[in-house]
Formats: C-alpha cells, sequence, structure tokens
C-alpha cells in the first residue's frame, strides 16, 4: 500500500469518528432528559440525532468498503 | 463555576457541550474559527479553553502560544479526532494543556473541567493568625467595630456598599460577608471600571445569541449568576452614568432582562458595592445618581486604613509570609525589630502595599535561612503619588495649603522651572512669584 492510499484510508477513519462523536454527545442528552436534567423533548430530538449518526456512520465505513476493494 | 471557550466549527457538537456545561452550572462562550477565538480572549478572561485541532482558519494549536501570552493564562484542552495526533499534542504543549479524542461523553468533559479545580485547592497547612470571617485578619478596635458591622448585616439582605481607600480589601471584606451570610448561591464579582460602555451591559445583565456583533453564543450576566448569592460591583463609581438607570431598573425591579432579550429574569442577589471615594466626593463630583447610590448604600462600611491600625500589622505581615513559606517550602520568621519597622511607615497603599513588601521581602531572602531580609526602601513610585494626592484632598485642610502643595509639587516636577510650572498651573509667572514670596521662599526672588 502507498503512502498516499494509507493517508486516504486514515482520512476515512477520522471521517467517521463524527458521526461516532455525534452519537456519544447525543447520548449524552438522552441520558440527561430520562434523568429529569433536561426536557424530553431534547431526548426525542437527539435520538434522531443519534439514528442519523448511525446512518452516517454505515455510509463512512461502506466508503471505506468499496475504497479497499479498489484497492485490490 | 468556570467561564469555558469552546472552539470548534462543528455546530450540533458545540450546541451539545454549551447544554451540557450549562447544566452542569459553568459559562460558556462559543467561536467556530480561530478567528472569533481571538475576539473573545480580547473581551474576556476565561477559566478554560476547549479548543478543536481542526479548524478552517488553522490549528487550534496556533492559538496555544498567544493563549500563553494571556495575564491569566487559562488550560486548555484540546479536542481532535484523530488519536494518532495525541504524541503530537504532549511534545507541543505545556502543563496546563491536555487533550480528548473524540467521540466524547460527557464524564469525559467533566473530568477535563475538573483538573483546573483541583489545581486550584487551597494548601492545608494553617497560618497561626487569627482569621475573623474566614478571611479578616486584626485585632484592632477598628477592626472590632467592622466585623460587629459584617455581623449584622449578614443577618438581613441589605445591599452594602463598601468604602475605604485602594488596598484596604474591600473585595477581602466582601467575601467575609458572604460567607457570613451563608447564602446558598455563589459569590460573583466584577469591576465595573474594567469594562467599556458597550461591553458593561453585556457584563451586567447577559446577552443573547447574535444581539450584538461578537454575540456568537447566549450570555449570562453577572446578576444571574449570582442568584441566591452576592454580588460585589468593584469601582462602582467608574459605572458610565448613562448605565446607571439600567442598574438602577433591576435594582428595583429585581429582574434583569439580556441584552438583546425580552425575557424578565428573577433575580435575587445581594448586591455589594465598593468605591475609593469619599460620600463627599461621590455628591459633590456627580459620578453617581443618588438614586442609585440609596438603593446601593443601604449599608454603607468604611474600611479603616492599614495606618490607622498598625498593631495589626504583624498579624498581616506574618500571615502573608506564612502563605510564602507554605508555597515555597521556606521557613522565615519576622524579628521584633523588622514588626517595628514595618509600623514605623505609613502604607499608603495599605494592606495590598504591605503585602506585595513581604513578598518582594521574601524574595530577597536566602531560602536556606529563616531570616528575612528587608528590602532598603518600602514606597513604591505608585504609593507615593497616592501619598501626596490623599493628602492633598484630606477633609480638614485650607484651599491655601492645598494650592501651596500643588505649587511646590508642580514646581518638583519641573525641576524649578517657574516659567513651565506657571503654564502647568494655568496661572502668569508674576501670580507664581507673588505666591512664592508670600510663601516666604527664599529661592523666589532668585
Amino acid at each position: 500500500m502507498t503512502d498516499e492510499q494509507v493517508a486516504e484510508l486514515k482520512k476515512m477513519i477520522h471521517d467517521a469518528r463524527k458521526p461516532l462523536n455525534r452519537i456519544s454527545m447525543q447520548s449524552e442528552i438522552v441520558k440527561m432528559a430520562l434523568n429529569g436534567e433536561l426536557p424530553a423533548e431534547k431526548a426525542i430530538d437527539a435520538l434522531a440525532k443519534i439514528l442519523q449518526g448511525a446512518q452516517d456512520c454505515s455510509q463512512v465505513l461502506a466508503d471505506f468498503d468499496k475504497h479497499l476493494m479498489s484497492l485490490r | 463555576m468556570l467561564t469555558v471557550l469552546l472552539v470548534d466549527d462543528d455546530t450540533e457538537f458545540t450546541e451539545v457541550v454549551c447544554t451540557i456545561l450549562d447544566y452542569l452550572g459553568h459559562e460558556i462562550l462559543t467561536a467556530a474559527s480561530l478567528e472569533e477565538a481571538r475576539q473573545w480572549l480580547k473581551q474576556e478572561t476565561f477559566d478554560h479553553i476547549l479548543l478543536d485541532f481542526m479548524l478552517p482558519d488553522g490549528s487550534g494549536i496556533h492559538l496555544i502560544d498567544e493563549i500563553n501570552t494571556l495575564s491569566k493564562v487559562p488550560r486548555v484542552t484540546l479536542i481532535t479526532g484523530h488519536p494518532s495526533v495525541k504524541g503530537i499534542i504532549k511534545s507541543l504543549t505545556g502543563p496546563k494543556v491536555d487533550y480528548l479524542v473524540k467521540p466524547i461523553n460527557r464524564e469525559e468533559l467533566e473530568n477535563a473541567l475538573s483538573s483546573k479545580k483541583s489545581t486550584a485547592a487551597p494548601k492545608t497547612k494553617k497560618s497561626t493568625v487569627k482569621l475573623h470571617f474566614g478571611h479578616l485578619i486584626g485585632e484592632s478596635e477598628s477592626m472590632h467595630e467592622l466585623y460587629t458591622l459584617i455581623e449584622r448585616v449578614s443577618k438581613t439582605n441589605a445591599n452594602v456598599m463598601l468604602m475605604g481607600e485602594s488596598g484596604v480589601g474591600k473585595e477581602v471584606v466582601a467575601t467575609a460577608i458572604h460567607d457570613a451570610t451563608g447564602r446558598e448561591g455563589q459569590y460573583v464579582a466584577t469591576n465595573c471600571g474594567a469594562f467599556s460602555k458597550e461591553l458593561i451591559g453585556s457584563e451586567l445583565f447577559g446577552h443573547e445569541k447574535g444581539a450584538f456583533t461578537g454575540a456568537v453564543g447566549r450570555k449570562e450576566g453577572v446578576f444571574e449568576r449570582a442568584v441566591n448569592g452576592t454580588l460585589f460591583l468593584d469601582e462602582i463609581t467608574e459605572m458610565p452614568m448613562d448605565m446607571q438607570p439600567n442598574l438602577l431598573r433591576v435594582l428595583e425591579s429585581k429582574t434583569v432582562t439580556r441584552v438583546g432579550g425580552t425575557k424578565e429574569i428573577p433575580v435575587n442577589c445581594r448586591v455589594i458595592s465598593a468605591t475609593n471615594r469619599s460620600t463627599e466626593e461621590i455628591a459633590e463630583s456627580k459620578i453617581m445618581r443618588e438614586d442609585i447610590y440609596f438603593r446601593l448604600a443601604v449599608f454603607p462600611i468604611t474600611i479603616p486604613t492599614l495606618r490607622e491600625r498598625k498593631e495589626d500589622i504583624p498579624d498581616l505581615a506574618t500571615f502573608f509570609i506564612d502563605q510564602l513559606n507554605k508555597e515555597n517550602e521556606t521557613d522565615f520568621a519576622w524579628s521584633s525589630e523588622q514588626f517595628a519597622f514595618l509600623q514605623a511607615y505609613d502604607w499608603p497603599g495599605n494592606v495590598r502595599e504591605l503585602r506585595h513588601f513581604v513578598h518582594r521581602a521574601a524574595i530577597m531572602s536566602d531560602p536556606d535561612s529563616s531570616l528575612i531580609t528587608l528590602p532598603k526602601t518600602i514606597a513604591s513610585p505608585f504609593t507615593k503619588t497616592t501619598k501626596a494626592s490623599s493628602s492633598a484632598l484630606t477633609a480638614g485642610r485650607t484651599i491655601d495649603d492645598v494650592e501651596r502643595d500643588l505649587i511646590y509639587a508642580t514646581l518638583e516636577k519641573v525641576d524649578g522651572n517657574k516659567t513651565l510650572a506657571a503654564e502647568m498651573l494655568g496661572i502668569s509667572t508674576k501670580t507664581l512669584y507673588n505666591r512664592l514670596h508670600a510663601y516666604g521662599d527664599i529661592t523666589a526672588s532668585a
């Protein structure tokens, strides 16, 4: 694998952290809402963002897979 | 409570961090770029900066050098999405910098912020000097009168105005009143003389997001932060006159409306204000509206100067040297001759001047010995000026006396050049000569 290819893969892994961070942070909002520290509607919004984050993560992994196949 | 700046261009992330930190009781401001962060650093002081590694206009690392030049250096937590950057961050940064790797959770955020608190925790070793209300030192009669006033007012909700010369410890007394009251809210201090006309409204009353250029996030004002606690407004007489009606409205209605907002927020706090001007000066110089004065000075307290309670100097000097001994692991102790030397001086800069003098003495002394080496002179140029101006303005002196002092002070300033002195004084050279003749100054004819 060339340096360029390694850099490209690293960038894709980095990109996957963004939706993961979204899931992690929005989960904290859900926890706070369930503990009564925030209004319940905040949890509904946060859950929608978590689902979107999971979709985005899945997309990044699919792109990653496609990229790996192209390297064969 | 910490004041935190979050520098990150991911708006969803900043929104969540703001929600969490707001809930935890911290004040948080946001910036989406290095440029915006620089603007905030010019306007505010922060306890902690959460800094994204990759920003649209450069790396967060660029900001660290600038942060290190600030008068109060905040802790910095770099946020990175790339674990491999950890090593680079470690090698580039100092002890006040750490990092978090995305994905981040609440616990990690709390831990990053609490590290500041633990480093700021007070040391456990205690001084032998008795502290009244946990802060005040002195067994003189004037201090015991002050303790009685503090005790009385702490049982009420009355607003207090602290008066006294610069350096007498007005903020320390404010803290003592807050602690004696045992209020559940926090003590919040701000300096009314430190903000421009444009910013003081935002500092006192807070602002809504987008209220003005640069208001990138919502900000609570000091009145809101001090709910059920104590708000200390230092240098109250330096507040611009046109801002005072807004303050009066808050004091009367006990509600605050953030700049750019419409909602009235109830605020219930004791306001302790402070000034180094006398009541006569406040009344004569028209620097404060009468209605504001009576709202703030429900219970005025005048703090004695250090020269009025010289018997407290040994206790104060011992307390300060004990503190320095603790910090520097030294074992300095005063001798009775040194106490006499300290008591012979008038300390126009009051307790603050004494504390700085003790610090200077500790630096000059041999750390392996318990003997304290005193600097040759006590007075600094600043304290000299204070002394001159305060003596010139002491009530009870005649106008002729003050005029004479002013003439000689001006002559000294211009090395005896009478033409220049007359020009500075706004009188003719002939009038100056006449005055000097009248004073019987033999050099006047020279």
